[in-house]
């Protein structure tokens, strides 16, 4: 049991070992109650360990002799020595709580979290307030379990040293330092052997537990139930998951792997999986607590903010489940490992949940109100910032996504869901499927909306900025890109093109109508033959329609510069072609008769000016101010 | 789990995943579903009159305890911990049978989820349903309370299990007395709110310097540590919030599920409340045990009484201060404060009557102790899996409340 060292020592006289132990009896003198034996002299310590095996030895040997029978004499010797032993254990027992209470200054929190190599030359206190480096020398990492040997006292007299740089792997702390660990394993001995596991495992479950506890909140964590959280606005919770993530970390990988291993090198080998039940006995208020925040997060109402935050959390807890699993390896510990499982799928069903319930929001979102200028659509933008923040987040969610989304197809005849057939996206994973039909959803809702505008024109430049944009997204996020694919994306180029087009026929065709040959020449007569009342009407006409269009679509917008920029020139080439070549054929017509300025209002160059004022969104007489400049 | 097999024996369940698969036209819609309300309805009824027919317990005194171990395990009695799994078990049952009729409601029907009344019981539900699971967690921290004291209690019976009782177990035996009821009195005190720091334990005055200051500071550190929840969460305001919107749907209202929603919220209510009543629970001061049930459901008299009966002895609990109903951890306090007496003012060696008096005890607190090794850890594991189901159901829920898009549209 002990070192071969102290076995060399002649054994103890009985009556010295009944002796010693009563001088050391707290009840009897005030002396004993005052001062602690582990703190005396080693040579008192050992002389103490070694009565108590003498009791325990002389104590089975009476027991033996006495067989079941229990004769009268043989009694009472036999109360004698137990009662000392008894004694001896009430003794241990204090001599067991002092040496832990003294190693239980909970662990710094910064400590605890350093993430980084940032914080490299920080030093930090351990539990017994001393000197912790960050580095370690490479002999401390190779502690073995064998702590009688004298080598490990010899190392123990050391500073304990340690490393915990980041938290990305388990890495344990010495809680309290080796020789203590020794006088704690010693004394646990003698009392399992005596009898007195119980009150061993219970006085280490009461001390630990609290240090366990301490430490526990210096991480940060807080004591809320599920209803509370449920309660907590989502800005507050969304700090509280960043911060139960880091911490989570920490509190598997260094506080738990940390009592796992002090309750090792405590009990290991002495009884049958003690450690396990006063690790468990230490850890499992905590650990439960540590888990149900996470538990009380994976079954709230979902909607779609918290999507990020519950994949941050699902893969936090994703990463750490290797590290649960082998902190929490034992029998006895069986239900968290199950538990944190659990609340893995229960998180990933929880993102599920927030994607479809997405895409309804998608489809449902209800606003009838035009956005001014046919601008980009408040919507549009969210859902598209939304599916790029998805594409952050495709490895994870493409574990978890894995059902295509439940589209309209042309034979469902549903008009509230449009069709999407997926035929047309073979080998598409789901998640980009479903990305795919988010893009699908939201035009579909869009042009719902597109039909609240009462001019026409304005629908298809709406439509047609918000397909760029959605383009202009996509090709943005390469991630995204390459789920959506270039197909999808060719596909939606041509929409918004096609758009484009639609947009300038609604617009342009009646205003190039005043400006065609047909109806002005008298009885189809040759050029001298043209009406110049037709022709004069013409004119204003045109100018009446140019004006209006100009005034109007000036303060429309068309938020993309480059987007804007083809959109102009393209109405140029068609306006001031036909315009420059009206002009040219019938200017003299009107210039020859009275007033020719109220019929030709613009000159070719106008036209080219008032041409730039379109689509920035300001009322005309903004852009006369402006470009006075 | 192992216990529940005895009522899904019921065709309930199976008949309804048979039927969802046939077409049926709209009038046996109706008359079905009154037929299956009428099945769930006596099925509650049933267990609750078997849960209300558990023999009371014996009180132990002199009777030495029934050891007669060979029936004990078939036998449950009231508010024992075999009694406490069953009336998990009845709820577990109510559940599935009660999830049964949300789905089929919803597949005969997809929109009654956004129409009232269930646009309004369902939130609620969900709401319930979150109060349910804190009261299952702290419950499952008292258990673990109780399972503190047992392990106390163990120690206390290895050492008067010695033949003859030496001075120095009669001692040890005192130390490990004094500190199981100073936890048992810490969670008394704490459970009956924090009107005194000094309750009327009567231990202190019977007991003498038994509880010493560092059991006292001891049972008070682990009591703070053992709550999961925040200081001012209390489990009968968790319990009144819970039946306080829980009103018997009336007229139109009545018909389809807005009345298995009613029941099975008087059953959730129930159920915690007796859980809270039972075991070591933070903050129960005013727990109300009285349902309001009208009379003429056929389960509302098993449940009303058992939940009289509750009533009556939490009122003989908050009266002589005890931890919890629970019939083993009411045996354990009381055999504990007998063995302590004995113990305590201990000559040796203890004259005939006494000694065999304590050893009886002695033996009772082992039994009781077993008791509870053998059913604690099953009782949690099964509170677990009520708050698991809980769980599946609120998302089930929330799952039908967003398909109904009822939840969605103003959010972005």
């Amino acid at each position: 049991m002990d070192s071969p060292e102290k076995s060399l020592h002649s054994p103890m006289p009985i009556d010295d070992a009944e002796e010693l132990i009563l001088r050391w009896d707290s009840t009897a003198s005030e002396d004993a109650r005052e001062k602690m034996i582990f703190e005396s002299h080693r040579d008192e310590i050992d002389r103490y360990l070694r009565a108590v095996d003498e009791l325990h030895r002389s104590m089975s040997s009476v027991s033996l002799s006495e067989g079941g029978g229990g004769g009268g004499g043989g009694d009472e010797q036999g109360d004698k020595v137990s009662s000392t032993v008894q004694i001896a254990m009430a003794r241990l027992e204090d001599e067991f709580r002092n040496i832990l209470l003294s190693h239980t200054s909970p662990l710094e929190a910064d400590s605890l979290t350093t993430e980084s190599s940032s914080s490299v030359h920080s030093s930090i206190s351990s539990a017994d307030g001393a000197e912790v480096h960050l580095y370690v020398d490479d002999d401390s990492t190779h502690k073995g379990l064998d702590l009688s040997s004298d080598e490990v006292k010899a190392e123990s007299s050391r500073r304990s040293s340690i490393s915990y740089r980041s938290t990305s792997s388990i890495r344990e702390i010495d809680l309290v330092p080796s020789e203590a660990v020794y006088d704690l394993r010693c004394i646990a001995e003698r009392m399992i052997s005596c009898g007195y596991l119980r009150e061993c495992v219970q006085v280490y479950g009461s001390v630990r537990k609290s240090a366990v506890d301490a430490s526990f909140r210096r991480l940060g964590f807080e004591k809320l139930s599920i209803g509370d959280i449920q309660r907590l606005e989502w800005d507050a919770l969304e700090v509280k998951i960043r911060r139960w993530i880091r911490a989570a970390k920490a509190c598997i990988r260094v506080l738990f792997a940390s009592e796992k291993k002090l309750c090792e090198e405590i009990f290991y080998g002495i009884g049958t999986k003690i450690e396990d039940a006063c690790f468990m006995e230490t850890v499992k208020g905590p650990a439960l607590q540590l888990f149900n925040f996470a538990e009380a997060i994976s079954i709230s109402r979902r909607s779609p903010e918290k999507l990020f935050k519950i994949l941050d959390l699902h893969d936090a807890l994703m990463d750490l489940i290797p590290d649960i699993d082998v902190v929490f390896q034992c029998k006895s510990a069986e239900s968290i490992r199950v538990q944190a499982a659990e609340i893995l799928s229960r998180l990933g069903e929880a993102a599920r949940g927030i994607l479809s319930e997405f895409e309804n929001a998608v489809l449902r979102e209800p606003s009838q109100v035009p956005v001014p200028g046919g601008t980009i659509h408040p919507l549009t933008r969210y859902v598209m910032n939304y599916i790029s923040l998805i594409s952050d987040y495709k490895l994870t969610l493409s574990g978890l996504i894995v059902s295509k989304p439940s589209t309209g197809s042309r034979y469902s005849g549903d008009p509230t869901i449009p069709d999407m057939e997926f035929a047309e996206f073979e080998g598409k994973s789901p998640l980009a499927l479903h990305l795919i039909w988010i893009i699908v959803i939201l035009q579909f809702n869009l042009e719902g909306k597109s039909k609240h505008y009462r001019d026409n024109s304005l629908a298809h430049l709406f439509m047609m900025n918000n397909v760029h944009y959605i383009v202009q997204k996509v090709k943005g996020s390469p991630e995204l890109r390459e789920m959506i694919g270039d197909d999808y994306l060719r596909k939606m180029t041509g929409k918004f093109r096609q758009l484009a087009t639609s947009y300038q026929r609604a617009t342009w065709v009646s205003v190039l109508y005043c400006l065609r040959d047909e109806g002005l020449h008298a009885s189809g007569g040759f050029s001298s033959g043209v009406s110049r009342n037709a022709l004069r009407e013409r004119f204003k006409a045109f100018n009446a329609m140019f004006d209006e269009v100009h005034r109007t679509q000036a303060t429309w917008l068309v938020p993309d510069p480059q987007l804007r920029e083809e959109l102009r020139i393209s109405i140029s080439e068609k306006l001031i072609p036909a315009y420059r070549s009206f002009l040219g054929r019938f200017r003299s017509h009107i210039e020859s008769g009275r007033h020719p300025e109220n019929y030709i209002k613009y000159s070719v160059e106008d036209l080219e000016t008032a041409v730039l004022d379109f689509f920035e969104g300001y009322p005309v007489s903004q852009h006369l101010r402006r470009r006075s400049h | 789990m192992p216990a529940t097999t005895e009522y899904q024996g019921s065709s309930f369940l199976g008949r309804i995943s048979i039927r969802r698969n046939q077409v049926v036209s709209m009038d046996g819609h109706h008359e079905q579903e009154l037929e299956d309300l009428d099945l769930f309805q006596r099925n509650i009824a049933d267990r609750f009159s078997e849960l209300l027919s558990a023999r009371p317990p014996t009180d132990g005194g002199d009777g030495g305890g029934d050891s007669s171990s060979s029936a004990a395990s078939a036998d449950a009695p009231f508010l024992s911990v075999a009694w406490l799994r069953k009336l998990l078990d009845v709820f577990l049952c109510c559940e599935a049978e009660f999830k049964a009729f949300l789905i089929m409601g919803r597949e005969r029907d997809p929109s009654v989820i956004a129409k009232p009344p269930l646009d309004r019981l369902l939130p609620e539900l969900l709401d319930r349903a979150v109060k349910a699971l804190d009261v299952c967690n702290a419950v499952m921290h008292g258990v673990d309370a109780v399972r503190h004291c047992q392990k106390l209690s163990e120690i206390a019976v290895a050492a008067l299990e010695q033949q003859p009782i030496g001075e120095g177990q009669a001692r040890r035996a005192k130390k490990a007395l004094g500190s199981m009821l100073a936890l048992l009195a810490a969670e008394d005190k704490d459970s009956s709110g924090h009107k005194s720091t000094e309750r009327t334990w009567s231990f202190g005055r019977r007991g003498g310097s038994a509880v010493t200051n560092k059991d006292r500071s001891a049972a008070a550190q682990f009591r703070t540590l053992t709550w999961g929840v925040s200081k001012n969460w209390s489990a009968s305001k968790q319990i009144q919030a819970m039946s306080a919107n829980l009103v018997v749907p009336r007229g139109a209202e009545a018909s389809g599920l807005a009345l298995p929603v009613y029941i099975m919220g008087a059953i959730t209510v129930f159920v915690m409340s007796a859980l809270v009543a039972a075991i070591p629970c933070q903050e129960r001061s005013g727990l109300a045990m009285h349902l309001q049930v009208p009379k003429q459901f056929g389960w509302a008299q098993p449940m009303t009484a058992l939940a009289e009966k509750i009533g009556e002895e939490w009122k003989r609990k908050e009266k002589r201060g005890m931890a919890g109903l629970m019939e083993e951890l009411q045996r354990m306090e009381r055999l504990g404060q007998a063995l302590a007496e004995f113990a305590d003012p201990f000559q040796y060696p203890a004259e005939g009557e006494r000694a065999e008096e304590a050893a009886a005890r002695a033996a009772e607190l082992a039994e009781t102790c077993r008791r509870m090794e053998e059913g604690l850890v099953p009782l949690q594991m099964q509170i677990r899996e009520v708050f698991h189901r809980i769980v599946r159901s609120r998302s089930e829920v929330l799952d039908v409340l967003d398909q109904a898009g009822k939840l969605s549209a103003p959010t972005l």
